[in-house]
């Protein structure tokens, strides 16, 4: 997000021991490191990322998370793969009419004071006949149901499991995040490469454009883009509606995205621009293109692969606010993501919270805690993954 | 100084030109009636022909069945006209750009989410919901500004003093945690939380000293102002005063708590600023992250600096060093990070007011992107976008002046 890499400064404690050099000085036996000297950086990041303990507890979450993204039929055994499990209920408490149709998961439920039917119903709160309390039980056939149930409206029948619905949304949410991050991060390498290289007009024009779009909040940047092009982009051939909307929103957040890093590649590149190696470079004759490409973008990425990874954490929590502000651009039973599970928690828990203006305040706090903190999960590990990469690729902080 | 603001002023027009284009771009994508409705309301359904381009024979003016023909319609090519919907693309870029300065801003449909959901503001001009919705949303603004600064300032100073003690590791678990809450999350899990554990131990129904005939809590800890029951009973607006006009803004200023002040009420405006702490925590808290590693970073290098050694060296306390010496020193990059956080903080509202029901313009935003009670309404979108960002705008030059006013090397260079 907005400048975080802007915070340097001698702010981390020295990594205590020896550092590689020292150790292969001590080590002279050992042979030195094969590969190119950009290989060898590479190690040497590695190392110090390592000693990081926040760093690597960010990045075991987020392997898990990755593993569970490719693996996540392995954690809902039965379940069709590319759907989430919509159940309804049968035998509901207080007079309830049975919701099913032919084909759902069903899953029975009975009121609280009740009788259970049979053995392998779920007890609800009397007044709301579809909110399922959180349980760790799994109930293989009938789609299991722990961590509780989201229901939209107590009375729908759009109800599904909050733990299908985050198992199968962390891929979506890693795909949707890593290509915002991705597109944003490549115009503004391009634009501030050629703004931060030429100056003068070029430059002036670029910033201004970049002024203009930073002045509008993001949010809703997005929020225009999707609300105008969304009635009337269905059309596209090829797409169905979801796809065009995901496609929208992904497009609108890069729109969104670029200028941060216009910026800071910007900043970057005034300051390579002047090295002794790009002089020689020129003076040897390279063309322009040669010395962006070659010289100027690879010796001035570092800071965009920092920013771009503490991004891919924050395009969730984004995601997850705009379908909070009622852009149902997914339809959730087909396309799960973490943060618009979590929105949707959020709006359900709303009509609950709502209730309490008639006095029956129930409100299951599940709904959101469990989508909440695996929100949280995500995005701070990210942050955390992103900070210690910072201090592990900038030699002025490891100093 | 005033030349430097001047010149400030100056640059601020091309910007907010730009921004205008951009909203232009995406405007002229819709659909023309949809157009046509956000400039100049829903049609009455006395005449509901009236953004048709051809008339069917026996519709409004056009004549009936002896020669049976259809005709142009003359309101359609009137709007056309006005809007310069049938010229080249630049002069329609140019009006555009000329409604917008003259706030034309379009008007609220009526059959819209938002116009559906806030029926008082119904069929008016934009530029009049946004003049009522927008002084709450100042007074929240400027509540979490002082919670943001009150709280990041000295945190940030503190944790940058006692380096990697136990005060710094809980700034940047604070600072971590606010990168990764949503702020709607946030928002519902603090009000929940209330709910439950103050409803649990007080109950459900509360008596505040200002609302002795009771309110529910979750009225007591939402929306901008008491609700009627506190003036008349449950059901019965019999007290309910007048200048809180339809109980969505209020008169003369539009300020809830100055109007509560001016009127006598002074319990009101003591409700109405309780009422704000807990959004403006809310919002305040994703900011504060934020800030807070700035404030401590920037605290560190200045505290690294000769003159803080000189300082000490002349036998200065340590704590005036700090507040006095380094702490001066740093707060100019506080207040530049803080003006590029505007944007962001100001993103925040419409999902803080709208999980709060709070009368500002984030509620307004919130309810016209929706499109569940109706369809978008697209008038007050592209309205509440523009209001957005001039409050950005100039937020960012009051920063620039404050920053020139702190460093003298920024206005006389």
């Amino acid at each position: 997000m907005i400048g975080r890499t802007g915070e340097t400064g001698p702010t981390e404690p020295e990594p205590v021991g020896p550092s590689p050099d020292k150790a292969k000085a001590a080590a002279p036996v050992r042979r030195p490191l094969r590969g190119s000297p950009r290989l060898a950086q590479y190690k040497r990041t590695w190392y110090f990322l390592r000693r990081n303990t926040l760093a690597m507890v960010g990045l075991g979450v987020l392997v898990l998370f990755l593993v569970i993204a490719l693996y996540a039929a392995w954690f809902q055994p039965g379940l069709p793969w590319g759907q989430l499990n919509d159940f309804c209920s049968t035998n509901q408490g207080n007079g309830a009419p049975n919701d099913c149709v032919p084909g759902q998961a069903q899953i029975c439920t009975y009121a609280q004071g009740t009788t259970a039917p049979h053995a392998g119903c779920y007890q609800t709160p009397s007044a709301y006949p579809s909110v399922i309390p959180p349980t760790l039980t799994f109930a293989h056939g009938v789609g299991p149901l722990p961590l509780g149930s989201l229901t939209v409206l107590p009375t729908s029948t759009l109800s599904y499991s909050i733990y299908q619905g985050l198992l199968r949304g962390i891929d979506w949410t890693l795909i949707i995040s890593v290509s915002i991050v991705a597109g944003g991060a490549l115009a503004g390498l391009f634009l501030g490469a050629i703004s931060g290289y030429f100056g003068g007009v070029v430059d002036e024009v670029i910033m201004r454009i970049v002024d203009i779009f930073l002045s509008i909040p993001q949010v809703l940047f997005v929020i225009i883009v999707v609300a105008v092009f969304s009635s009337t982009s269905h059309s596209i051939a090829g797409l169905d509606a979801t796809a065009t909307d995901v496609l929208l929103v992904i497009v609108g957040f890069m729109a969104v995205w670029w200028p941060f890093y216009t910026r800071l590649v910007r900043g970057q590149v005034l300051v390579t621009r002047e090295q002794k190696y790009v002089e020689a470079a020129r003076a040897s004759g390279a063309s322009r293109g040669r010395i962006i490409s070659r010289h100027i973008v690879p010796n001035s990425v570092y800071p965009v692969f920092i920013q771009m990874s503490l991004d891919v954490g924050t395009v969730p929590l984004f995601l997850a606010a705009l379908a909070f502000l009622g852009f149902k651009f997914f339809p959730t039973q087909y396309f799960p993501e973490v943060g618009v599970i979590a929105a949707l928690s959020v709006t359900n828990l709303q009509g609950f919270l709502d209730g309490c203006q008639v006095g029956i305040c129930y409100i299951p706090w599940w709904q959101i805690l469990i989508p909440g903190l695996t929100l949280f999960a995500y995005a701070i590990s990210v942050n955390f993954l992103a900070d210690g990469l910072r201090d592990a690729l900038d030699p002025r902080l490891r100093r | 100084m005033w030349l430097y603001i001047v010149r400030r002023l100056i640059l601020l027009v091309p910007i907010i030109i730009g921004v205008m284009t951009i909203t232009f771009v995406l405007v002229s994508a819709l659909p023309v009636t949809d157009r046509l409705t956000a400039s100049f309301g829903d049609p009455s359904p006395k005449a509901p022909w009236i953004y048709e381009p051809t008339l069917a024979p026996g519709t409004g003016p056009c004549p009936g069945p002896p020669n049976n023909k259809s005709c142009p319609n003359p309101v359609y090519n009137r709007d056309i006209a006005i809007l310069g919907l049938n010229q080249p693309i630049f002069v329609q870029w140019g009006i555009y750009i000329y409604h917008s300065f003259t706030f034309n801003w379009g008007t609220v449909s009526n059959h819209s989410s938002a116009g559906l959901l806030l029926k008082p503001i119904q069929g008016l001009p934009v530029i009049q919901v946004l003049g009522w919705y927008l002084p709450y949303t100042i007074e929240l603004a400027i509540l979490s500004l002082l919670i943001i600064l009150a709280v990041s300032i000295p945190l940030g100073n503190l944790a940058a003093v006692n380096r990697n003690r136990p005060v710094d590791q809980a700034a940047r678990i604070m600072s971590f945690s606010g990168f990764a809450l949503p702020g709607f999350l946030l928002a519902s899990l603090v009000l929940a939380g209330a709910l439950i554990g103050i409803g649990s131990s007080v109950g459900y129904v509360v008596h505040t000293p200002w609302c002795p005939s009771g309110e529910l809590l979750y009225q007591e800890l939402t929306g901008s102002w008491p609700s009627t029951s506190c003036f008349g009973g449950i059901g019965g607006a019999v007290g309910y005063p007048s200048w809180l006009v339809n109980g969505i803004y209020t008169t003369p200023t539009g300020f809830p708590t100055i109007d509560a002040l001016i009127h006598g009420y002074y319990w009101l405006a003591f409700d109405t600023i309780v009422r704000m702490l807990l959004p403006a925590l809310v919002i305040a808290f994703g900011t504060i992250a934020i800030l807070l590693r700035f404030v401590r970073n920037s605290m560190l290098e200045v505290m690294n600096l000769d003159f803080v050694r000189t300082a000490r060296s002349e036998g200065i306390p340590e704590k005036t060093v700090v507040s006095r010496h380094a702490g001066r020193n740093s707060l100019n990059v506080t207040i530049t990070v803080m003006g590029l956080l505007f944007a962001f903080f100001i993103g925040g509202f419409p999902i803080i007011e709208d999980v709060f029901h709070l009368n500002g313009v984030g509620l307004i935003l919130a309810y016209s992107v929706q499109n569940t009670a109706g369809p978008i309404d697209y008038a007050l979108v592209f309205g509440t976008t523009l209001l957005f960002t001039f409050i950005v705008v100039f937020a960012n030059i009051i920063v620039d002046v404050l920053y020139a006013y702190l460093d003298p090397r920024v206005r006389l260079g």
